[in-house]
């Protein structure tokens, strides 16, 4: 199966005065795992049925492959989706189910139930064929549903939070599933999600939707490490974010030197050549936390305010001198994850960790950013929160 | 309190008076409220009973068993169900009339029903309360309207079978138009948009999807309006013409109110008859449309009979 191309040339959408996608631009690769991240009420959802055809765009283009699709029924359109609630039809068994489609692309018996049996195998459900949607488990219909729209071999396979009304567990191991489906399928899947730990662990690229716009387009490192401004670092993970004034402005050789209240930082990640007042984000696995004596650059002393286990680390909560609370995450056997609150203790806030982003989002270089090219394979990032 | 003494369900101490008096009230069973339920069922199946068991009767009196006997319903070559020409004719014209109708409200109902539900807009809701006005309007104000319309506007039409008909149907489209519009607004969009997705055009996944899923609605109303022209009276009456257009209901007011006391036990049995065919449709209904939903069902609903009227 080849993948497809897909591009979306300023594509708006409003329902009578609300506006809920808003000229959005994107060019989506063929083969790409290319995901649709944002909060509910973004527009991501609403793109996507747009895509499908289900939904009549205001204004702008849907190009699919060369094709103009744009106000292209959805029958017409190579391109298949994956519900949500996976709309298995129930008075089908699961053979059936995944046979439906067919009908329309005029197989043979033969065929049809070679392609069937194709797809089943694909999903590992051949086991479960003859049975009714109502007897299948929640990760087992969703495969179903899968396969019900790989059978049909399209060139854009479309996902709606597929994964959404699944337990943690069951989740965790259909995004490798479905990961390794896609690589091995070779066609572009488009996947939206709110879930910003599912579009960093499955997608190629990540295009990150706030109110109707595309805020940031780039692979999930990129959009975790250097997040285009201080909404999408607070969104994706846990950020500390705290305000600055810019004292000298930095450039490829030298850092920029800010000013937090009193104390002086260096700060080498993000827009280093911008002036005035502006936002420093951290992660919270970047923060070094130091004994009181000890001496660093960029230290900034405060006082523990309490400490969480979470499993696989602990956070530790620290309310700096400057007059901000922040996270910050110990490994279990350190010294750090033992201090009692009310300890005083020194954070180091490392200056290659230290992002500089603009405060204003109208001084962003750019609506959506690409940091490396689409095509590169997508190493696991594991996020703090 | 030591341990293995049996304590029973004491008031709080700290409620008020009223508190601890209907904590109290609430253990004690409503035997009264349940006496009167069964009284009033009595009261008003007794009659029904009466009229069953003397339809049996061996002899022509309604108010003294003389054994049993088909007699008024095979039997006798004058007055029983099946010799008798007007009653022969009644059930024939009842039968008539619910086979009709049902086919013909039953279909536009649904087809209503689907054109509304994808119609969104503020007139589509104005088109659904006239469909409820069929269960809010008293069925004689209709009955004496469309009497008023075939006499004086519609002059085509004659009294008879076949204004009964068209009146009947028209009173009747709200059962499937309820029924199926409450269904197709649980069942949702995303089968149809998922058929859609998947190749099938606008009709064929009303065909494919939508109707297969619709079928335990649609049986539904079919059920509810047979049952109801089996039981019309009101339409009937006023749109009937000659003996040949009286169906049993009819019959039996006219030759009950009018008829004397030989028709009488002939009238039980045709009210007999009647009233198992009534109880079978609905019944044998019932029971069609819980094996076809018997995978829905989770809830302890139970029999409950609103899921099954949609009302």
């Amino acid at each position: 199966m080849a993948g497809g191309t897909v591009t979306l040339n300023h594509l708006t959408k409003r329902f009578g005065s609300q506006c809920a996608v808003d000229g959005i631009c994107a060019e989506i690769t063929a083969g790409e795992f290319f995901s649709l991240l944002g909060p509910s009420g973004c527009g991501k959802t609403t793109t996507l049925r747009m895509l499908a055809g289900f939904e009549d765009p205001t204004s702008g283009q849907i190009v699919l492959d060369g094709e103009d699709v744009t106000h292209l029924p959805p029958n017409r359109r190579k391109v298949n989706t994956v519900f949500q609630h996976y709309a298995l039809f129930p008075f089908l068994d699961v053979r059936a189910n995944v046979a439906f489609g067919l009908k329309y692309q005029h197989c043979s018996k033969k065929e049809i139930s070679q392609r069937v049996g194709e797809a089943l195998d694909l999903v590992e459900l051949a086991p479960y064929q003859r049975r009714r949607p109502a007897q299948l488990s929640g990760g087992q219909q969703q495969r179903v549903a899968l396969a019900r729209a790989l059978v049909l071999r399209p060139s854009v396979l479309l996902l709606d939070e597929p994964l959404g009304a699944l337990d943690a567990r069951m989740r965790r191991t259909l995004q490798v599933e479905l990961k390794a489906l896609q690589e091995r399928v070779g066609i572009t899947f488009i996947y939206v999600t709110h879930d910003q730990g599912e579009a960093l662990t499955m997608s190629d690229r990540v295009a990150v939707m706030r109110s109707g716009r595309i805020v940031q387009v780039a692979n999930p490192r990129a959009v975790y490490d250097e997040p285009a401004d201080a909404w999408v670092a607070d969104f994706l993970g846990v950020s500390n974010l705290m305000d600055a004034v810019v004292r000298t402005p930095g450039n490829g050789t030298r850092p920029c030197r800010v000013t937090v209240r009193s104390f002086e930082l260096d700060a080498r990640g993000g827009t280093v050549d911008v002036a005035g007042q502006v936002r420093l984000a951290i992660r919270p696995e970047r923060v070094i936390l130091c004994g009181f004596q000890e001496s660093r650059a960029n230290l900034i002393p405060g006082i523990v305010e309490r400490t969480v286990f979470l499993g696989s680390a602990t956070q530790v909560i620290v309310h700096l001198a400057v007059g901000v609370t922040i996270q910050a995450l110990a490994d279990n056997a350190s010294e750090a994850a033992s201090w009692p609150p009310g300890t005083p203790v020194q954070a180091c806030l490392p200056a290659d960790s230290l992002r500089v982003l603009p405060c204003d989002p109208a001084q962003q270089p750019g609506e959506s950013r690409q940091a490396e090219p689409a095509g590169e394979p997508a190493s696991a990032v594991s996020p703090a929160s | 309190m030591t341990a293995g003494t049996v304590t029973r369900a004491a008031p709080e101490a700290g409620l008020s008076r009223a508190g601890r008096l209907s904590q109290i009230r609430r253990v004690r069973r409503p035997s009264v409220l349940r006496g009167f339920v069964w009284l009033y069922l009595l009261w008003s199946l007794a009659p029904v009973a009466l009229a069953i068991l003397f339809s049996f009767n061996s002899g022509s009196s309604v108010t003294e068993w003389q054994g049993f006997s088909l007699r008024w319903y095979v039997g006798d070559p004058y007055y029983s169900v099946l010799h008798d020409p007007a009653l022969h004719a009644a059930v024939i014209q009842t039968l008539r009339l619910a086979v009709l109708t049902t086919a013909a409200a039953v279909p536009i109902g649904v087809l209503f029903a689907i054109g509304v539900h994808r119609w969104r807009s503020r007139q589509a809701s104005a088109w659904t309360f006239l469909m409820l006005l069929a269960f809010v309007m008293p069925e004689l104000i209709f009955g004496v309207g469309i009497f008023l319309l075939f006499t004086n506007l519609l002059t085509i039409v004659r009294l008879g079978t076949t204004a009964q008909f068209l009146a009947l149907v028209a009173w009747n489209i709200s059962w499937p138009a309820i029924i199926v519009r409450a269904r197709l607004q649980s069942i949702g969009d995303e089968y149809e948009e998922a058929a859609r997705d998947l190749g099938a055009s606008s009709v064929g996944a009303i065909r494919r999807v939508l109707l297969p899923m619709l079928f335990p609605a649609v049986f539904a109303s079919v059920v509810l309006v047979f049952a109801g022209v089996i039981d019309d009276f009101v339409i009937v009456d006023l749109l009937s013409s000659n003996a040949q257009s009286q169906p049993m209901s009819v019959i039996i007011y006219t030759l009950g109110a009018h008829g004397g006391s030989a028709a009488a036990p002939a009238l039980n049995a045709l009210a007999t008859v009647m009233f198992i065919m009534s109880i079978v449709t609905v019944a044998a209904g019932w029971a069609v449309y819980r094996l076809l939903t018997r995978g829905e069902r989770h809830r302890a609903e139970g029999l409950s009979l609103s899921a099954f009227t949609g009302v």
